[in-house]
C-alpha cells in the first residue's frame, strides 16, 4: 500500500487560527445577542477541528474525547444561554446588547 | 483495595451529589414549608463540612483524573466552609422564595463543578470542572426573576464567560498540539519557549484572568456583581474566585514551571494594574455591591503580587489569603445581606448612623471592613503581610511599594464608610432589625475567622507545612 | 491529489461561509451560513478519518444547536429592519482587533516546526470501537461529571422560563 501524500499539519492550524479570529470579529463586531451567540459556536467549533487534527498527528484518541465533550459543554451552555436571551427580550423587548446599560458604570 | 480508596477520596464529591439527588427527589415529591426544608439543606451542608475534615487521603484514581492529598482536601474544606455560612445569612431572602430548591441544586452544582476542577490531573477535567462551576452560576445570577437588573447582569456573565472560556480552549488545545499530551505531568516535561506554547499560555491566562477578575478583564464584573442577588454576589466574589484561585496557582506553578520567566513579567503587569485600577473605581461608588466589587479586584490584585513571587510562601500565602478573605467578605456581605433582604436598602448612604439602630451589625460590619483594609488586630493584615513577603521573593521592591501604598489608599475608603456609619447623621436611618438566630451565627462564625485566624499561628503553620515546595 | 483538492475546497468553504456570518445582515441568513460551515468542519472531520465525530458533529451541532437558534430567530421575528448595528468607528476597531488577534497567532506558527499527517494509518482511532473503549475507560469521570453538567443546565433552563407572577 503506497503512503498518501497528506496535508501539512501547518494548514489545519493556519485554517483553525483564521476560523478562530473570524470568531472573535465577530463577537466585537455585531450588536444582536443571538448573533454573538452564533460566533462563539464558531470560535468552539474552530477549536474542535484543531484538536481533531492534532489527534489524527499523534495517533492519540484523547483528543478526540476531548472533543466530545466540548461538544456536550457547548450544547448546554447555548441552552441556558437562550434561555437568559428569552429573559431580556421579556424586559426589553429587543435583543440588542446595547440596550444593557441599566446598571450604570 | 480500589473500592475502599473511591469512597475514601472522593467522598466530599459524593455526599455533594447525595445532597443534589435528595433535594431533586424533595422537589418532585409534596410541598412542603420552606423553613423546615432550609433547616434540612442547612444540616446537610454542616454535616458536609464535618465529614470534609475526617480522614483525607492522598492518591489519585482513574489514571490522574482525580488527586487528592491534604492541601487540596483543606482547599475542599474551605469552600464548603463558605457555602455553609452563605446559607446560613440567606435564610431570611430563602425564607419566602417560591424557588428554593432550585437555588440549592444550581450552587451545589457548581460547588461540584469547582471540586473537580482543583482535584483534577488532567486539562479536560480541568475543563469541565470549570464549565460546570460557572453555566449553572449564569442562571443563578438570573435568579430574581422580577428584577430587569438581574437578567441583564446574567446576560452579561454568560456572554463574558462564554468566550473567555473560548479563548482558554484555544490555548488548552495549542499547549496538546505542541507537546503531545493532557495530562499535567507529562505536559511539564515537553514545554519549552517555543512561540506557540507562549502564546497558548498567554490565552490559557486570559481565560483564567477573566474568572479572577483582574484588571484587563474586569469589565463585567461591577454589573454582574450589582445585578445579582446579593447571595449569589457573596458565592461568586468569595467562592468561586477563590476556587479558580486556588487551581491557577497549582497550575502556575506545577505545569507551567518551564515558562516562569515568561509568566513573571504577565503577572507583574496584571498584579499592578488591579490594585490600582480597583482601588480608583471603589474611592467613588455608592452602591455597597458595587463597591464590595471593585474591593475584591484590589484583593486579587493582592494576591497576584503573592503569586508572582513564586517562592514556596507563595503557594502557603495564597491559600491563607483566601480563607481569610472568605470570612471578611462574608462578614460584609452578611450584614448587606441581611439589610437588603430586610430592608431592600443597597446604598452607602443609606447606613449612615446605623450604629445607633443596629450596634451588633455594625461592630460585625466595621470588623469586617478593617480586616479587608489590613488594620493590624484583625487577620487581614497578616495576609496581605504574608503575601507582600511572598512577593518580594524575587526582589522587585518597585512591585511592593506599590502595593504597600495602595494599601494606604485603600484604607481611605474602607474607613470612610466605617466613619459614616458611626459618626454622620441621617434623619431616617434604618430600623432596628430582628436577626434570624441562623444568620446570627453565621455573622458570629465569621467575627470568630477574623479574630481567631490572625492571632493563631498554628493555622498559617499547617497551611505551610501541607504546601509544596515551588 | 484528491485529498489537497478536498481540503482546499472545504477550507474556502469554511473560510467563506464564516465571514458570511458575522457580516451578513440578516440574522437568519447568518444562521444558515453557521450550518454550511458545520457542514464544512463536519466534512474536514471526514477527511481526517474521524468518522464518528463527524457524524456527531453534524448531529449535535446542525441538528440540534443550530435548530434552537433558528427557533428563537423565528419566534421572536428578527429580520433586516430591526437588526441593530454598531457605529463604524467599532466596526473598524473590531476588524482591527480581529485582525491582530489572527496576525499574532500566525505569527508565533511561522516559527515552530511541525510535520504532516503523512499516511493513512490502519491503527482506525477515529472509528466508533476505539474510541468507545477510551471513552467508557479512562475517561469515565468525566462522563458522569457532564450528566450533572447537563442535569443542572436543565433545572436552570426551566427554572428561567417560568412565568413571573406578579
Amino acid at each position: 500500500m503506497e503512503i498518501i501524500k497528506g496535508v501539512p499539519l501547518t494548514s489545519y492550524i493556519l485554517l483553525c487560527s483564521m476560523l478562530f479570529s473570524i470568531g472573535v470579529l465577530g463577537v466585537l463586531y455585531r450588536r444582536n445577542a443571538l448573533v454573538i451567540f452564533m460566533c462563539i459556536e464558531l470560535m468552539l467549533n474552530s477549536v474542535n477541528l484543531l484538536l481533531v487534527a492534532f489527534s489524527r498527528y499523534y495517533s492519540d484518541s484523547n483528543a478526540q474525547v476531548f472533543v466530545f465533550f466540548i461538544m456536550a459543554v457547548a450544547a448546554a451552555e447555548v441552552s441556558v444561554g437562550l434561555a437568559i436571551l428569552m429573559m431580556i427580550y421579556r424586559n426589553t423587548k429587543t435583543t440588542d446588547i446595547d440596550a444593557l446599560n441599566k446598571l450604570k458604570f | 483495595m480500589i473500592l475502599n480508596d473511591f469512597f475514601i477520596f472522593m467522598k466530599q464529591e459524593l455526599m455533594l451529589l447525595f445532597i443534589i439527588f435528595l433535594l431533586l427527589l424533595i422537589k418532585v415529591g409534596k410541598d412542603r414549608s420552606n423553613e423546615s426544608l432550609l433547616y434540612l439543606i442547612n444540616l446537610l451542608l454542616l454535616i458536609n463540612v464535618i465529614a470534609g475534615f475526617i480522614l483525607p487521603g492522598e492518591g489519585s484514581l482513574f489514571s490522574d483524573m482525580f488527586r487528592t492529598n491534604p492541601l487540596i482536601a483543606l482547599e475542599k474544606n474551605m469552600l464548603n466552609i463558605g457555602t455553609l455560612i452563605i446559607s446560613m445569612q440567606s435564610y431570611s431572602w430563602l425564607k419566602s422564595h417560591k424557588h428554593l430548591l432550585e437555588f440549592y441544586i444550581l450552587m451545589i452544582s457548581t460547588l461540584l463543578g469547582m471540586f473537580y476542577m482543583i482535584s483534577s490531573g488532567n486539562l479536560l477535567m480541568f475543563y469541565l470542572g470549570l464549565e460546570l462551576s460557572s453555566i449553572p452560576l449564569a442562571a443563578l445570577v438570573n435568579f430574581d426573576l422580577e428584577k430587569k437588573a438581574s437578567s441583564e447582569a446574567a446576560m452579561k456573565f454568560i456572554l463574558s464567560s462564554a468566550f473567555s472560556s473560548g479563548l482558554l480552549l484555544f490555548g488548552v488545545s495549542l499547549i496538546y498540539g505542541t507537546t503531545g499530551s493532557l495530562a499535567y505531568a507529562e505536559i511539564t516535561s515537553h514545554l519549552s519557549t517555543d512561540p506557540l506554547q507562549i502564546f497558548a499560555f498567554v490565552l490559557f491566562l486570559a481565560g483564567f484572568a477573566f474568572k479572577i477578575s483582574a484588571v484587563p478583564f474586569h469589565f463585567w464584573t461591577a454589573d454582574v456583581y450589582e445585578g445579582a442577588p446579593v447571595a449569589i454576589t457573596s458565592y461568586l466574589s468569595v467562592i468561586s474566585k477563590g476556587a479558580v484561585l486556588f487551581v491557577f496557582v497549582s497550575v502556575l506553578y506545577t505545569v507551567f514551571k518551564p515558562l516562569a520567566d515568561v509568566w513573571y513579567g504577565m503577572l507583574f503587569v496584571l498584579s499592578i494594574s488591579t490594585i490600582i485600577i480597583g482601588n480608583l473605581f471603589a474611592i467613588r461608588q455608592d452602591n455597597f455591591k458595587r463597591f464590595l466589587a471593585f474591593s475584591s479586584i484590589a484583593q486579587v490584585g493582592f494576591i497576584l503580587v503573592g503569586i508572582s513571587g513564586s517562592s514556596s510562601m507563595g503557594t502557603a500565602a495564597v491559600i491563607y489569603f483566601v480563607l481569610i478573605y472568605i470570612f471578611s467578605n462574608l462578614g460584609a456581605f452578611g450584614v448587606v445581606s441581611i439589610v437588603s433582604s430586610l430592608t431592600g436598602k443597597e446604598r452607602i448612604s443609606d447606613y449612615k448612623s446605623f450604629y445607633k439602630t443596629n450596634p451588633f451589625l455594625s461592630w460585625i460590619l466595621t470588623i469586617a471592613l478593617f480586616s479587608l483594609a489590613g488594620v493590624p488586630p484583625a487577620a487581614g493584615f497578616f495576609g496581605k503581610f504574608f503575601l507582600l513577603i511572598a512577593g518580594a521573593e524575587k526582589g522587585n521592591y518597585l512591585l511592593i511599594s506599590i502595593a504597600a501604598l495602595n494599601m494606604i489608599v485603600s484604607f481611605y475608603y474602607y474607613l470612610r464608610i466605617v466613619k459614616s456609619v458611626f459618626m454622620e447623621p441621617n434623619e431616617s436611618p434604618i430600623e432596628s432589625l430582628t436577626i434570624p438566630l441562623i444568620s446570627k451565627v453565621a455573622l458570629y462564625i465569621c467575627l470568630l475567622g477574623i479574630v481567631i485566624l490572625g492571632l493563631w499561628s498554628v493555622v498559617y503553620d499547617y497551611i505551610f507545612t501541607l504546601s509544596p515546595i515551588f | 491529489m484528491i485529498t489537497q483538492y478536498l481540503f482546499y475546497f472545504l477550507t474556502f468553504t469554511a473560510i467563506f461561509c464564516a465571514l458570511l456570518v458575522v457580516f451578513s445582515k440578516n440574522p437568519i441568513y447568518s444562521a444558515l451560513y453557521l450550518i454550511v460551515t458545520f457542514f464544512a468542519t463536519a466534512g474536514h472531520y471526514f477527511l481526517l478519518n474521524a468518522q464518528f465525530l463527524g457524524a456527531v458533529h453534524v448531529i449535535v451541532y446542525a441538528g440540534a444547536i443550530m435548530v434552537l437558534f433558528i427557533y428563537v430567530i423565528m419566534m421572536l421575528n428578527l429580520n433586516k429592519e430591526v437588526e441593530p448595528h454598531k457605529s463604524n468607528i467599532i466596526k473598524i476597531a473590531a476588524t482591527v482587533c480581529g485582525g491582530i488577534l489572527g496576525l499574532v497567532l500566525i505569527a508565533a506558527l511561522r516559527e515552530t516546526e511541525l510535520g504532516e499527517i503523512t499516511e493513512y494509518s490502519n491503527n482506525g482511532i477515529g472509528l466508533i470501537e476505539k474510541l468507545g473503549n477510551v471513552l467508557f475507560g479512562a475517561y469515565m469521570v468525566p462522563f458522569e461529571i457532564s450528566t450533572v453538567l447537563f442535569l443542572s443546565a436543565m433545572v436552570g433552563a426551566v427554572f428561567l422560563s417560568k412565568k413571573n407572577i406578579h
